[in-house]
């Protein structure tokens, strides 16, 4: 990856490590899934906040995944239990 | 060719796809045409390929080029000037039965030179149920009349034997015949313009200049893929029909100056008509990439060039005959369209040099409610619900999404006044607003959308019934990005009058729980909307951007005061504490640290 390049806006590149945009805590190689390094949290929607999300239905969760260093969230996924993360990399440039 | 030369043809092509989108609208009758903008117009090259990809909904762009190759297959060495075909089979490149492709062939001196094509989702095709949408349907046989290719008219006369056939099998014909015609006008201005270019500047020459703007389009579109990191983004959108639920998976993979998007993993199609055809898919994923990657250059095949898709046979993305398809459009495909907009989003994202034009997804839960029944008239009505096209912003990286700010994949698209739904169908809104809560919190909010409520009035029959199909109400679909929350779920709402009195007065500040009466969710089939009973329904908003803890409490207060977000919502998500009327700053702190650390009590990654 070009040094410039990050993954998100809140998940920056440095020297080809992912790290939290906000502290830079380490979050892994940039060519692996970060979200490995995250905390991770699991919560039905409806219990998201708002009754906006409150669809009457179980097992439809909000995933959040915060920075270990500083708690900032750094991304979010919907999901039904036991889906696999959505792993977004940069590639390694040769 | 000389720059200026090619400068003018280009131009000249762009406004013939205009003039001929605004003849398809004065001919057309029909609230989805002229209202919703449901519609496509596109020039094609001799061959087929896109020429010119116009505006509307842009998943046709492609389908309607596959359609012009298969013209050209069908009916080799017996297609003559003033020839008008038609095309709506899934199976061969349309995207549902409803949605009738008229490609019509363009000759300059006895020689075939180029293609127009156009579509309308039309009055309706003669499923299973009215409108088009078939949620009743179990295969494509019961979706309605349906053709790999027939010519419609002939050298510039119509085929009445063909267009009474047709008419024969729909609801409504006299509407369908406008929908048809009103396809014929636009095929013939886009020919007359077409032709008329060629002759003052040579069809040798327009050719030329065609084949330079395929190829410009490619080296531009490769040009900004190169700019663009290489990597991998994943994206998944969950589709349920009543309680069953279907996964679109997509990784797209972005390397040098190609893109692949892979969809291997999506579920198997589905017994509900919410499947698509591959042609379909194809049309999904490049309908967000057109505007999001190729907003400066010309919509044609040479943006296709670099792009592959790997979607597995028999998959949901990929159906096999005779699989259902007539919820395709606001079901698989807008699935594909919103994952696309999702993993591009975050690939924009990731650049330093375009970051500030990703977008979380807008919109992503396109709905398909069409009424129907005895109007207050005496005559029949069949109809959608155009506020679906009214959509919502996804947010940026640096702003909020636009409230009820459309979709990606319609740039055109809006909605109906109220004024000419009620004037079209016994039907009364109690209210439609700005839906509270249901943009993406984060950073910068995702765009929200709306709410409405309807009851019968003066209906000859004591109301209507409605076909309503989609992708259910169970799954947020606007994804966030970056840590930004999805906009929420969509909500449909049978309210059933209470047996005694009258219905507590609705008052716009009241919403849903002001309608007296009991609530029963709806998502998929015919209903009545009867007597006294209300429909309410509840679009999507966007997604966000970004922790919603670091948003400006300034900005929280400003949409709490506005009825965009709710006190509960402003506390529990934003971590902002108001009081009357004004932000507590102290108190705003202690909320979002309290946040912070209740964030770090939980359990680390496996
Ligand atoms: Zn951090």
């Amino acid at each position: 990856m070009s040094g410039q390049d990050r993954i998100s806006a809140s998940v920056a590149v440095k020297e080809g490590q992912a790290v939290c945009a906000a502290c830079g805590h380490d979050l892994g190689p940039a060519t692996k899934p970060w979200k490995d390094h995250a905390h991770r949290r699991e919560i039905p929607l409806a219990l998201a906040g708002g009754q906006a999300y409150d669809t009457g239905h179980e097992g439809v969760l909000l995933r959040h995944f915060y920075c270990p260093g500083c708690a900032a969230l750094l991304d979010t996924e919907t999901a039904m239990a036991g889906d696999p993360a959505l792993d977004d990399i940069l590639a390694a440039r040769g | 060719m000389d720059p200026m030369t090619f400068s003018i043809i280009r131009h000249r092509l762009f406004r013939i796809v205009d003039e001929a989108v605004i003849t398809l609208k004065h001919v057309s009758g029909s609230a989805i045409t002229n209202e919703g903008h449901d519609l496509m117009v596109s020039l094609y090259r001799a061959d087929g390929t896109l020429l010119m990809g116009g505006v509307g909904f842009l998943h046709h762009l492609t389908s309607a080029a596959e359609a012009c190759k298969s013209i050209i297959r069908r009916f080799e060495g017996d297609i003559h000037e003033g020839d008008i075909f038609l095309l709506n089979d899934p199976y061969t490149a349309a995207l549902h039965t409803s949605d009738i492709y008229l490609v019509s062939p363009i000759h300059h001196e006895g020689r075939l030179v180029a293609w127009s094509a156009c579509f309308v989702h039309v009055y309706d095709i003669g499923a299973v149920n009215p409108g088009g949408f078939a949620p009743q349907a179990p295969d494509i046989y019961t979706e309605g009349f349906s053709s790999p290719g027939i010519r419609l008219v002939a050298g510039g006369e119509m085929r009445q034997d063909v267009l009474d056939t047709i008419l024969n099998m729909v609801r409504s014909p006299e509407m369908v015949t406008l929908d048809l015609r009103s396809m014929i006008a636009c095929n013939n201005v886009a020919r007359d313009r077409m032709q008329s270019l060629m002759t003052k500047y040579g069809a040798k020459e327009v050719d030329g200049a065609c084949a330079e703007l395929v190829n410009q389009s490619e080296d531009l579109f490769r040009a900004r893929l190169r700019e663009l990191p290489d990597g991998q983004w994943q994206s998944r959108q969950y589709l349920d029909v009543n309680g069953d639920t279907a996964r679109v998976n997509l990784t797209m993979t972005k390397k040098d100056d190609r893109l692949i998007f892979d969809f291997s993993g999506s579920d198997p199609q589905s017994p509900y008509s919410i499947n698509c055809t591959k042609w379909a898919s194809l049309g999904g994923l490049f309908a967000p990439l057109f505007p999001l990657l190729c907003y400066d250059i010309t919509w044609n095949e040479g943006v296709l060039r670099p792009v592959e898709m790997i979607a597995p046979e028999g998959s949901i993305v990929n159906c096999t005959r005779p699989a259902p398809v007539s919820v395709a459009t606001v079901g698989a495909i807008q699935s594909v369209n919103n994952a696309a907009c999702s993993t591009i989003g975050k690939m924009l994202g990731a650049s330093e040099k375009y970051r500030n034009q990703s977008t979380a997804v807008w919109h992503a839960n396109h709905f398909a409610i069409f009424k129907f029944g005895r109007n207050q008239k005496g005559g029949d009505s069949i109809g959608i619900l155009t506020e679906t096209f009214a959509g919502a912003g996804g947010a940026r990286s640096f702003a909020d999404g636009v409230e009820i700010g459309g979709e990606i994949p319609n740039p055109i698209s809006r909605m109906a006044n109220v004024e000419t739904v009620e004037a079209a169908f016994p039907v009364r809104y109690l209210f439609r607003r700005r839906a509270p809560d249901s943009g993406g919190p984060g950073e910068y909010r995702g765009g929200t959308g709306g709410e409405l409520a309807l009851v019968p009035h003066k209906a000859p029959d004591g109301g209507i019934n409605y076909v309503i199909s989609g992708k259910g109400s169970r799954h947020p679909m606007s994804e966030g990005l970056a840590g930004g929350y999805p906009g929420a779920p969509n909500s449909y709402v049978w309210v059933k009058a209470p047996e005694d009195g009258a219905n507590t007065p609705v008052t716009a500040a009241g919403g849903l729980d002001a309608i007296s009466g009991t609530q029963e969710r709806v998502s998929w089939g015919v209903y009545p909307l009867m007597g006294r009973d209300a429909l309410y329904v509840r679009w999507n908003g966007g997604g966000g951007h970004g922790d919603p803890i670091v948003r400006d409490p300034e900005a929280v207060r400003r949409d709490v005061a506005a009825g965009l977000v709710t006190l509960q919502s402003a506390g529990d998500i934003y971590g902002v504490a108001l009081r009357d009327g004004a932000v507590d700053e102290t108190e705003t702190m202690a909320k979002r640290k309290s946040i912070r650390s209740a964030r770090l009590q939980q359990e680390a990654s496996e």
